[in-house]
């Protein structure tokens, strides 16, 4: 492989966005400054489906916009210069063995795909992230690829002390300094995460049949940025293949199939200039539309297209009232509809979540619902004085708070279960959860009850109970019970997230600073 | 009896004859608790180890040393929650001083271990000390012990915490629901692995079936801070007491029943600490405690 300035610009984008993945993760301070979360925010397809289902502005958007901007002037320089999709297909496709490209895929299926998810998000429903190619990559990585490197490492880490004991203190500073800096600080399994990675591998097995295939084909982001590419002043001279040579039919990755180059397909990766043995191609300022086919698809696919989002809005709204008790979603979210226009689905908040209490939705939220966060407290619990899941949200979905406000955010509402809960259901002491229940007042109190024992001897038992108006549903009561499997308390959705008032939320906490 | 016999008993009673003597002696003392006062928290928590005999008296060159401080909850210092740093470092120092190869000091928290270990100041108090280690609980290190007591036959505890020479242990006095209080007899639970909440259906037999396995050389107790309320994590600066107190004695359940004066109750208000006297850990009663203020 050659490095072509294109190509060095790949690797940078892909280095930087693999360091922004292993640093959106708690790694010791409050506050994350840089997050892969950069990614998504300069992504115009994520940008037109929150204009078209939030039906409102976010200045996170703003990064969107300017490369819908830079887009319109240069062409669809993304895919070929920053996309980090694009560049591990490039790095990997050379590997990979053609056959012919799939005719089906040819044609107006990428326009297809686009369009119902622009018309979906215009009757409120946000799936775009479900084919972002950014949003897939990281998926792939988040709920499988670096959870197993993780497990991997410490697995190796854990059999090494059963293997050498003590002695493995010698390796502790090496080991220590990989943890910190590049593993994820727990091992969780996340569900979906074979359905993330498949479609992530699948994507590359695509390759097998043409370059770029994804890119070129499918790809909705592309086909956005395409569209846009078409109105560039920026073009490559000659627009078609020279009679005599022809040899861009081999250099180009995507769109020199035919006679003429697609200004909507050419990714400007300037392999063609690079390699062309005549040096007889450049790219310079054209203006005009010249030989671009028409502005728009064709009126059926519009059309088609617009009633496919309406038809995937639609009945893709069927929830099961059951699953929805426990629908909880992360602090600071107070509409689902609201949510649910927003969420990317890109799972950023679920890896950073600190004690594991984010995972993504499979069933429970729908076919909607698929993919966005959601809070299981018997795997983990919403840490009181953590705002990480806010901080790295791309679109604001879940709002990034101040720890004061976050704290007094809820997420649902306990509920003891009297036939599970100890001091009910077996007349004992018990309490952990008022123990851990992080609201300085204690949502959860106790009091003492003079019971019959089930020894039918009476005895004082301390009973537990909830303060609902100042519960925020963190859920800790429920991830700490100390019952096997099923909790004697549980947090349930609530329709009502109006933040618990502030003097149950702790007074303002000053940093310790006797040591500087 | 033969004399085959007699040797035998001889023998081994000329064996165990000191052990038994000092056990006996052991017994026979009267329990000291030191108590420092003042705003230097540095500097009493010295005094306070000076009191019971210096560190020397426990720490020998080339021991290593567990200091386990309270550290579970993800509070800053002031709030009561978490053993005062500064106390922690002062202790640190002290064991340093009297020859300690290496400290060790170490809690199983109970919110994200990260979060504790820097909210709670400790680890950054120990932060750049040599020959001192700060790191969060590994669980392969912990061991299946059999404890065989009136409650917990057996249960997983830390193998640092039983492997070290000298364990100090370092709570900070605070409220707690289902105990009233925690103190030096409850903070063992930081070396407990498992479903920790399973021992609070039985919480005051279960704590002395642990510390009777676990030998506390020293016991330490933070109440510069006490949290008086809504604990044992609070989170509201009106719950917090400032005493600029620190208790020490090698009897852990001595220690306890002095700190629990100072939040207005009687020793025997406290479950925990009337089972392990009456289990024969240490002496609860007022009147039997040799107080030594500095």
């Amino acid at each position: 492989m050659k490095l072509t300035p294109a190509r060095i610009c790949q690797l940078i984008f892909l280095a930087l966005f693999l360091i922004l993945f292993v640093q959106t993760e708690y790694r010791g301070r409050d506050e994350i400054n840089a997050a892969v979360n950069a990614f998504f925010r300069v992504d115009p397809l994520v940008l037109f489906s929150y204009l078209l289902a939030a039906k409102s502005w976010s200045w996170l958007l703003l990064p969107a916009v300017l490369m819908v901007v830079a887009t319109l002037l240069l062409g669809r320089f993304f895919c070929g210069w920053i996309c980090p999709l694009g560049t591990i297909l490039d790095l990997l496709t050379a590997r990979i063995r053609k056959t012919a490209p799939i005719r089906a895929l040819k044609g107006n299926t990428k326009y297809w795909l686009l369009l119902p998810l622009l018309s979906a998000s215009l009757f409120n429903l946000n799936l775009s992230g479900l084919l972002d190619p950014i949003a897939i990559l990281l998926r792939g990585l988040t709920f499988l690829l670096y959870p197993l490197l993780g497990l991997a490492a410490r697995e190796g880490w854990v059999s090494l002390y059963h293997t050498i004991g003590e002695r493995r203190d010698a390796l502790a500073p090496a080991y220590n300094l990989i943890r910190d800096n590049l593993l994820p600080f727990r091992d969780t399994i996340y569900p979906l995460a074979f359905l993330s990675a498949a479609i992530l591998l699948g994507i590359i097995a695509l390759e097998r049949f043409e370059t770029r295939n994804w890119c070129r084909n499918l790809c909705p982001l592309g086909t956005l940025l395409g569209w846009l590419a078409r109105f560039s002043i920026f073009s490559r001279v000659p627009a078609t293949l020279c009679g005599d040579c022809g040899q861009c039919r081999e250099l180009c990755p995507t769109g020199f199939d035919r006679d003429v180059l697609l200004k909507e397909e050419c990714i400007l990766c300037m392999e063609c200039r690079q390699g062309c043995p005549h040096g007889r191609i450049s790219f310079r300022p054209s203006a005009g539309l010249k030989g671009v086919g028409p502005l728009l698809p064709e009126r059926r696919i519009l059309l088609g297209g617009l009633a496919g989002g309406l038809l995937l809005a639609v009945p893709a709204r069927f929830r099961n009232p059951e699953k929805e008790s426990r629908l909880l979603r992360p602090p600071g979210v107070r509409s689902e509809d609201e949510f649910l226009k927003r969420c990317v689905r890109c799972g950023e908040c679920m890896k950073v979540c600190l004690k594991s209490a984010l995972y993504p939705a499979s069933y429970q939220a729908g076919l909607e619902g698929i993919y966005t966060p959601l809070v299981i407290p018997r795997l983990g619990y919403c840490e009181y004085n953590c705002t990480l899941c806010g901080q790295v949200c791309p679109t604001g979905a879940i709002p990034a708070l101040p720890v004061e406000a976050k704290r007094r955010e809820v997420i649902g509402k306990a509920v003891f279960d009297k036939n599970h809960c100890l001091p009910f259901a077996r007349k004992i002491d018990c309490i952990v959860c008022e123990e851990h229940c992080p609201i300085p007042e204690k949502a959860i109190r106790s009091r003492e009850v003079t019971v019959m024992g089930l020894d039918g001897l009476s005895k004082v038992v301390k009973e537990p109970y909830l303060v609902e108006e100042i519960c925020n549903g963190c859920g800790i009561c429920e991830n700490v019970c100390p019952l096997e499997t099923k909790a004697g308390i549980e947090v349930f959705a609530v329709k009502n997230r109006t933040p618990i008032p502030p003097q149950s939320a702790g007074q303002e906490e000053k940093p310790f600073s006797a040591y500087p | 009896m033969d004399r085959r016999t007699f040797i035998k008993t001889s023998g081994t009673a000329a064996l165990l004859a000191p052990t038994l003597i000092m056990e006996a002696l052991a017994a026979r003392e009267q329990s000291l608790v030191a108590v420092a006062e003042g705003n230097d928290h540095a500097a009493i928590t010295r005094k306070a180890i000076n009191a019971v005999g210096g560190m020397k008296r426990f720490v020998k060159p080339g021991d290593v040393v567990v200091v386990k401080p309270n550290m579970g909850w993800d509070r800053s210092s002031e709030l009561a929650a978490n053993t005062n740093p500064l106390v922690v470092r002062a202790v640190v120092e002290e064991c340093l001083a009297a020859g300690a190869k290496k400290v060790k000091v170490f809690d199983y928290t109970c919110n994200d271990a990260r979060r504790c270990y820097v909210n709670s100041g400790i680890e950054g108090a120990l932060k750049g000390m040599k020959n001192v280690e700060c790191k969060q609980i590994e669980p392969e290190r912990f061991r299946k012990i059999s404890l065989n007591g009136q409650f917990l036959k057996e249960w997983e505890l830390y193998d640092e915490a039983l492997s070290a020479n000298v364990y100090i242990n370092l709570p900070i006095a605070k409220h707690h629901g289902l105990s009233k209080l925690t103190l030096g007899l409850k903070n063992v639970m930081g070396i407990m692995g498992g479903n920790r909440g399973y021992i609070h259906r039985n919480l005051d037999v279960a704590l002395a079936d642990v510390n009777a396995h676990v030998k506390k050389h020293l016991t330490i107790i933070d109440a510069t801070r006490i949290l008086t309320a809504h604990g044992p994590q609070g989170g509201n600066i009106a719950d917090v007491k400032v005493l600029n107190k620190v208790i020490a004695s090698t009897d852990t359940v001595a220690a306890d029943a002095y700190a629990t004066t100072l939040f207005g109750l009687k020793p025997s208000d406290i479950a925990v600490t009337v089972t392990a006297y009456k289990r024969g850990q240490g002496e609860m009663n007022l009147d039997k405690i040799k107080v030594v203020r500095v």
